[in-house]
């Protein structure tokens, strides 16, 4: 069933998902999906090619094995679960079995960041760190439900390992009209232009960013926001070029533990090439077992709300260096 | 290649010319192991010695200049660390050159390392090394024969030990939900650990018994009986039936020099030019004491 949506509109990227790879399964003969029981939206692939359909049941480092095993026999497998359990209990088969052959095994999953009310056994906050860690493997973190689609479409030609995550995916805003911007593996995307600062961001908190921006524009100021939700490898061009193009100051903002991610590699990047910043602020998750409640009250809590996200830009567009 | 000389093209070896192809293979890890400087697994090598050669001289349907052939049988060696071994039973099967192992074995650059890369020598199936890997990676590679409708075998060598891992009843339980009777799992039981003896610290007993209640076909050999190899591999269940086998093969770490035979000090080590001939001497005088 074709796609259909209406911009700045809620999609489920899950439902995507389930859509695109059922698409991609008549055009790739070698195409397997696999999950450890977290199949729901899968169903569509499941029932248009059985034979290439597995679920393992409760068996993430099986699944991620078996997946490594029909690469190497020339087949395009994609992993679909729940991220906490599959960059972490499947860490080492990623690394092993996927990466070090370099196979063209693709990771997508959900529930990366403080989303989801699970509690911390349910929230994949080190994700990042952990994949942004092994050599072969791309990582990314996607906010718009459609660019989903769009990314598992390029990732069929793609030869090394992926990692694609996702928040929830059930309810997930529609930020790019299709067509409109340069979906890439290397390239950031320009959500909004402007020249007071830049705030770097990826997944779920790219649409808090650009609230942030729009409540900003009404003071006058003009916020750049950038989607990099390419992390590894990312789009160094576009870090040192918004340096210049945005008075040197920078906000990254990120559903992930505040070192280690984004804002980590961003940092790299700024001081490997002798960028000069007159301000840098992170806002992520702190060191902490996050606790209960809904992704937008564990965000305030945690200190990377959108109020938040408005005083750390006001903060960097005042610093005197 | 020594094969050619043995056997003819075509034609696969009878139980006495394996029986000889197994004891070239052990003289030669031994070389190998008097040779290199470093360590080498030399216990789980001359364990599974006899089984690389039933496997590699008569029961895998593989061809040393065809690697990529789709239909030829996998083998994916889930104890990585008896590369040594399985680089010697493939160089003897016509893969590779002895001398070029032996030449460059575990230097800077070398194909031939600890652990096998199959990035760095084609040949080998897959990348192996940490234990518990090599099941599920068969199960993949089964699945997709499955899936094509080919009908070759994939069959993988684990040691006991390594069935400690979970990931390996993940993938036991997965290969017989899904029905994978072109699997076999080759099990080297030589009951020791690289620090103990495994029923000291880890139960597996009773370990057939495990394995048939995950839903597998359950094969219980002594892994030195090149007859019982032969008859085991004869018996396999046809690729396209419905149980995955496992081949448990009862085996002596250390087997056939009997300074090393049970011996917790030679799961790795290095031999001296003087223990190299001691070792060589043990050899000859265990095969002359089996064939009597």
């Amino acid at each position: 069933m074709p796609i259909t949506f209406t911009f700045g509109e809620f999609l489920g990227a899950r439902s995507v998902i389930g859509t695109t790879l059922a698409e991609l399964g008549d055009e790739y003969p070698n195409l397997w999906v696999l999950t450890p029981d977290i199949g729901a939206t899968l169903v569509e692939f499941r029932d248009k090619f059985p034979e290439r359909f597995l679920d393992v049941g409760l068996a993430e480092q099986a699944c991620v094995g078996v997946a490594a095993g029909l690469a190497y026999d020339g087949n395009i497998p994609v992993v679909s679960g729940m991220l906490p359990f599959l960059s972490m209990r499947a860490l080492e088969q990623i690394r092993t079995d996927v990466c070090y052959p370099n196979l063209p095994v693709k990771i997508i999953g959900t529930h990366g960041g403080l989303v989801g009310n699970g509690g911390s056994t349910h929230y994949a906050v080190e994700d990042l760190t952990l994949m942004g860690a092994l050599t072969n493997m791309t990582v990314t973190s996607i906010g718009d439900p459609l660019m989903v689609g769009e990314v598992l479409r390029q990732s069929m030609s793609m030869t090394g390992s992926l990692y694609i995550r996702l928040a929830v995916g059930k309810k997930d805003k529609v930020l790019y009209e299709p067509g409109t911007h340069d979906i890439r593996i290397g390239k950031g995307i320009i959500a909004r232009e402007g020249t007071d600062a830049t705030i770097f961001t990826h997944g779920t908190t790219v649409a808090q960013a650009l609230d942030a921006a729009d409540e900003l524009a009404k003071d006058g100021r003009s916020i750049r926001v950038i989607d990099m939700w390419t992390l590894k490898p990312i789009d160094q061009e576009l870090i040192i070029r918004s340096a210049a193009e945005t008075d040197g100051r920078f906000v990254v903002l990120e559903d992930h533990l505040a070192y280690g991610g984004l804002a980590t590699r961003i940092a790299d990047v700024v001081t490997d090439n002798g960028v000069h910043l007159k301000a840098f602020e992170r806002l992520g998750i702190p060191q902490v077992y996050a606790g209960f409640g809904e992704d937008e009250q564990l965000r305030d809590k945690h200190g990377y709300g959108l109020e938040a996200t408005i005083a750390a830009i006001r903060r960097v567009i005042a610093a005197q260096p | 290649m020594v094969r050619e000389s043995l056997v003819p093209v075509g034609e696969r070896p009878d139980v006495a010319q394996l029986e000889d192809l197994a004891f070239e293979l052990r003289q030669k890890l031994l070389h190998l192991c008097g040779t290199y400087e470093g360590a080498v697994h030399i216990g789980g090598d001359l364990s599974s010695a006899d089984i690389f050669t039933a496997l590699f001289e008569y029961g895998l349907t593989v061809d040393p200049t065809d690697i990529a052939n789709p239909s030829r049988d996998r083998f994916v060696l889930s104890k990585g660390h008896a590369a040594v071994a399985m680089y010697i039973a493939m160089a003897i099967r016509g893969f590779f050159s002895y001398d070029g192992i032996v030449q460059t074995y575990g230097q800077l650059d070398s194909a031939y390392g600890m652990h096998p890369c199959k990035v760095q020598l084609p040949g080998v199936e897959a990348s192996t090394g940490s234990l518990g890997h090599g099941l599920p990676l068969a199960v993949g590679m089964a699945l997709s024969a499955r899936g094509r409708g080919e009908t070759h075998r994939v069959v993988t060598l684990m040691g006991d030990g390594e069935t400690g891992e979970g990931s390996v009843w993940e993938a036991a339980l997965v290969a017989s939900s899904n029905k994978l009777g072109n699997l076999v799992a080759f099990i080297d039981r030589n009951r020791q650990l690289m620090t103990s003896f495994d029923e000291e610290r880890v139960n597996l007993e009773p370990y057939p018994d495990k394995w048939a209640a995950f839903g597998w076909n359950v094969v219980h050999i002594d892994g030195h009986d090149m007859g019982a190899l032969v008859g085991a591999i004869d018996g396999l269940p046809a690729p396209d039936s419905d149980k995955p086998t496992v081949v448990i093969c009862e085996t002596v770490k250390g087997k056939g020099v009997d300074f090393m035979e049970h011996n917790l000090a030679w799961h790795a080590g290095s031999l001296g030019a003087a223990d190299l001939e001691r070792a060589m001497e043990a050899l000859e005088a265990s095969r002359e004491k089996e064939s009597v």
